[in-house]
């Protein structure tokens, strides 16, 4: 809070000019708040866009061939280090106000975050390396130097985030039976699982929008169990004949689909 | 994807995600903590703003002593606020705001609405701080806060110049209008967004339209006191 006015009025000023000149300390921070706010909602905004942007960058590399997934992983670092890099102006927002670790504003930043922590926990599976922790997302939100949290990231931003994945991994795992890969598929699913499994642990006051993104986990997760169903009935019967695995997986699939619509 | 990786992958997310609702319910209990400790201040600012209560129905010449005990009430919530200060992690008030704001908004209405009595001005910010002994510590009286908390008080005035009427104080309501004329120029100069503020902003020009009507009455049967005594 600024320093508003003297603690005595002086006696010439009319009660009036002093609460005019009260009032215009007020505004000057009423304003440069909002100023900051709209900033702030501006970065978040991009960081969104760009998070999405990575997303589509790892669904289209994430089933290619070995080398080509490789290069399409090490593109996607570099990407998400730009995403960082909007993060640590977020940073140089929030220090304008003395406040560094973020918890005015967390609610105009938090959009943003979490498409972040849903794409760099894509990245992250992508790479091999299972579920990302909460301090993992957090290192990555820090002065590499310092080791400063550029905002601090909630339990909530992390687990909303997470649940988004499960989505990805759904159309991910879809894609990869397209290209007659069934491995992904089984395994995808039992990661998604696992996550589920989790998730259903946390008292929903907890977290309040969780519950809705439970749902939608919960359809994810059931697509992905059908598919992997027919899948393994036809692996028993087909198993040295991709081709036709190819097309009872797409059938299996489009039956899910079918019936979220029903 | 061999049986090691598989293990590998359930463990990650064992073990991710039991340090994500490890910390998750570490936080829920330091806000119930918070909010447990925000209840006795409650029952505090209830407490004052039921003694202003009676400025309605006392003789007016009662009023500087009901006031003076309002702020005596409020004065005990200090070692409350103390508690509640000790509590919130360094830099982490606006993580709380939301259990402790609307608590800061009573106490402002209440003081401010004893201090206007009594000094026929508006207490600024820094004077209310003092007044709950949270200038050093974690707890912020924001711009927000305080500016929502006079409202609240302004929203009072117009009921407390009728009931002036009421027990033959002819004074106070002209003191009264003054006050609330001031106010709303004051906050016409600030540049409101569409917010919970600016809905409450537009609610002045009511009390400032019904605090004028009984001046109105007054003057129109000649008992408004002479001016200079205004």
């Amino acid at each position: 809070m600024v320093e508003v006015a003297s603690p005595s009025p002086i006696v010439t000023m009319s009660r009036k000019d002093h609460l005019s000149r009260t009032f215009e300390a007020y505004r000057a921070e009423i304003d440069s708040d909002n100023e900051r706010r709209e900033r702030l909602i501006i970065l978040s905004r991009s960081i969104t866009q760009l998070s999405k942007k990575l997303i589509f960058h790892l669904h289209r590399g994430a089933t290619s061939s070995p080398g080509a997934r490789a290069k399409m992983l090490n593109d996607a670092r570099t990407k998400e280090r730009e995403i960082r890099e909007q993060f640590r102006k977020v940073n140089e927002v929030l220090r304008e106000d003395g406040d560094d670790q973020g918890w005015r504003w967390h609610r105009q930043v938090s959009p943003g975050l979490e498409e972040y922590i849903e794409s760099l926990s894509f990245l992250h599976y992508l790479e091999g390396k299972g579920l990302i922790t909460l301090s993992d997302v957090q290192a990555a939100l820090s002065d590499q130097e310092t080791g400063d949290p550029w905002l601090v990231v909630t339990p909530e931003d992390y687990v909303l985030g997470i649940s988004d994945l499960t989505g990805e991994l759904m159309r991910y795992a879809t894609n990869a039976l397209s290209t007659g890969d069934h491995e992904t598929p089984l395994s995808v699913c039992r990661f998604v699982r696992d996550v589920k499994a989790k998730f259903d642990r946390i008292p929903p006051f907890l977290i309040k929008p969780l519950a809705k993104k439970q749902e939608e986990t919960t359809r994810s997760l059931e697509k992905i169990e059908r598919v992997c169903y027919a899948l393994r009935l036809r692996l028993l019967e087909f198993a040295d004949r991709p081709e036709i695995l190819r097309q009872m997986a797409k059938r299996a699939l489009d039956e899910a689909d079918r019936e979220e619509i029903d | 994807m061999s049986i090691t990786a598989v293990k590998d992958q359930r463990r990650s997310v064992e073990e991710a995600l039991t340090q994500a609702i490890t910390s998750l319910e570490a936080e829920q209990s330091l806000k119930k903590t918070i909010r447990e400790a925000v209840d006795p201040l409650d029952d505090v600012a209830r407490s004052a703003l039921s003694e202003l209560n009676l400025l309605h129905s006392i003789p007016s010449s009662g009023h500087a002593a009901l006031c003076e005990k309002c702020l005596a009430t409020v004065a005990t919530s200090k070692s409350h606020w103390t508690t509640v200060a000790s509590l919130i992690p360094k830099g982490e008030f606006y993580r709380y705001q939301f259990a402790i704001g609307p608590t800061l908004r009573s106490f402002v209405t209440a003081i401010a609405m004893a201090h206007f009595l009594l000094k026929d001005e508006l207490i600024p910010v820094f004077a209310i701080s003092s007044l709950l002994g949270i200038g050093e510590g974690e707890i912020i009286l924001s711009a927000e806060d305080y500016l929502q908390g006079v409202i609240g008080m302004v929203n009072e005035l117009p009921r407390l110049s009728i009931n002036a009427v009421t027990t033959q104080n002819f004074f106070l309501p002209i003191k009264i209008s003054a006050f609330v004329n001031d106010i709303f120029a004051s906050y016409s100069l600030l540049n409101l967004r569409n917010d919970a503020l600016r809905r409450r902003f537009d609610s002045l020009k009511y009390d400032v339209k019904r605090c004028e009507d009984v001046v109105y009455d007054l003057t129109l049967r000649g008992l408004t006191p002479a001016p200079t005594s205004a």
